[in-house]
């Protein structure tokens, strides 16, 4: 079981989560965050951080969009992203190697909800 | 505990203390406290050392206040409170703890016999090894470019705050740890600057609020970006989005960026790896002798990572450490109701 991001977190991208994961399995995009399901350990710290209440365990999927996002957040480390070609995998932490800049196809499609933008989320913290 | 020279001369110089002991458990969470019941059950000299200053492992570290639901003949429990039931069963047969150690190396004695080596130069000669050291040692998540500072002006807790007196101080961090340095520095620091990189604090927001009128200076959304000096550090460079650099003159940077956790010195053991987690097999024998592992550490096919699970699997590892000690005993223990027959 691992615990997945949703929805909520894309163009929000607050990054709490991120400061409180022990195990560093929490990856940047570009508009969302992505928890690698292979190197979470079911700690649950980031669930509560959430200013957007965006965290869920796996066996709460219990939505369509939510089980879209299991398979997404995946997708993330098993599938090649747009433009590369090679997955990433499993970096075995997100402290050295920054943004990722890029998000799923799935994500991407998603339009600009309300206030800040890709852009915005972007400059909100240069890595 | 490490060695001082007290006489005269060559012949002063002691050796490190090493403790001889038939079991030593690494990782003092519940799956180690139980192990240390377990074998204090069978007669076993047991040390158990965990790198945090208190028991409970994850526990303690990442959901003391939540409710255990999961763990059979226990309906509810907060966190905090299993742990304390299982220090007080694992205190049973009296076995030594060791806090705040962390181990350091794997060797052997002569014999083939395991040494584990403390960070603090003690020495643990042990018949068997059990590894119960979950997701391996909380350590403070690294300010990004600090390291060489890390002694000389920059430091990850605050033991006593007395001791920064008259000191500008900045301090990096967005929780309680965070907010609770910047009220414990203020009465007694020459200006106490704190920075948090989010826009938000996870920190109590009655915490946060409270930091109005003590003459802490609150940034959100600024980083740390650049540390300098000379012996030791100087200045640091705060960027704040969509503001002018600042560079600050500072005396002690405090990063309280929360806890990392990998499985540090275990990883060069030799033991076969399975991500972070190591592989056993059904007696729970990792691929080095006479070191076992348990609980979320260990890894075997179809595991289930509870701690359900690890009480069963440190009273397996025990078990089969106890025979492999002394061929003459059973593995099986006998029940705990026996004695009161």
């Amino acid at each position: 079981m691992a615990f997945v991001i949703g929805v909520e977190c894309i163009d929000v991208l607050d990054r709490s989560c991120m400061d409180v994961c022990p195990v560093d399995c929490i990856y940047t995009g570009l508009r969302k965050n992505y928890i690698n399901p292979d190197e979470c350990i079911d700690c649950s710290a980031c669930l509560s951080v959430c200013p957007v209440d965006a965290v869920y365990p796996e066996s709460k999927a219990d939505t369509e969009e939510r089980r879209v996002f299991v398979s997404d957040s995946a997708d993330f480390f098993r599938e090649p992203l747009p433009g590369r070609d090679r997955p990433l995998g499993n970096p075995g932490g997100s402290m050295g190697i920054g943004d990722i800049g890029v998000d799923t196809a799935v994500v991407a499609q998603f339009p600009a909800s309300g206030a800040p933008g890709p852009e915005a989320a972007r400059d909100r913290d240069p890595a | 505990m490490t060695a001082t020279a007290t006489g005269k001369g060559v012949n002063s110089v002691q050796r490190e203390p090493r403790i001889r002991t038939d079991v030593v458990i690494v990782g003092a969470g519940p799956v180690g406290l139980y192990g240390a019941y377990c074998a204090g059950f069978r007669g076993l000299r047991t040390v158990v050392v965990d790198a945090l200053a208190e028991p409970g492992g994850q526990i303690s570290a990442l959901y003391p206040e939540k409710e255990v639901r999961d763990v059979a003949g226990i309906p509810r429990e907060r966190g905090r409170g299993l742990v304390s039931a299982l220090l007080e069963q694992a205190s049973t047969y009296g076995p030594e703890l060791l806090l705040g150690c962390r181990v350091l190396r794997l060797d052997r004695a002569a014999d083939g016999t395991p040494v584990v080596g403390l960070c603090d130069g003690t020495e643990i000669e042990a018949g068997a090894v059990v590894l119960t050291a979950g997701i391996g040692t909380f350590t403070p998540r690294p300010l990004p470019g600090g390291q060489e500072w890390e002694g000389r002006g920059l430091r990850y807790f605050v033991p006593d705050p007395a001791g920064h007196r008259g000191e500008r101080i900045v301090i990096a961090g967005g929780g309680d740890s965070a907010v609770d340095w910047a009220h414990a520095l203020a009465p007694v620091a020459h200006s106490v600057v704190l920075v948090h990189r989010r826009d938000r604090f996870r920190a109590h927001a009655a915490n946060v609020t409270a930091l109005a009128g003590t003459g802490v200076e609150v940034l959100t959304g600024t980083e740390i970006v650049a540390l300098e000096g000379d012996d030791r550090l100087r200045t640091v460079t705060l960027r704040t989005r969509g503001e002018p650099d600042r560079v600050t003159e500072v005396d002690t940077v405090i990063a309280a960026l929360g806890f990392v956790s990998d499985l540090g010195p275990l990883a060069e053991w030799g033991l076969e790896l399975r991500g972070r987690a190591v592989l056993v097999d059904q007696r729970m024998r990792t691929t080095v002798p006479r070191v076992y592992a348990a609980g979320d550490l260990a890894d075997h096919e179809g595991k289930v990572r509870l701690m359900s699970v690890g009480f069963g699997e440190v009273a397996t590892a025990v078990g089969n450490a106890a025979v492999e000690l002394d061929p003459a005993r059973t593995l099986f223990p006998g029940h705990s109701t026996d004695e009161q027959a």
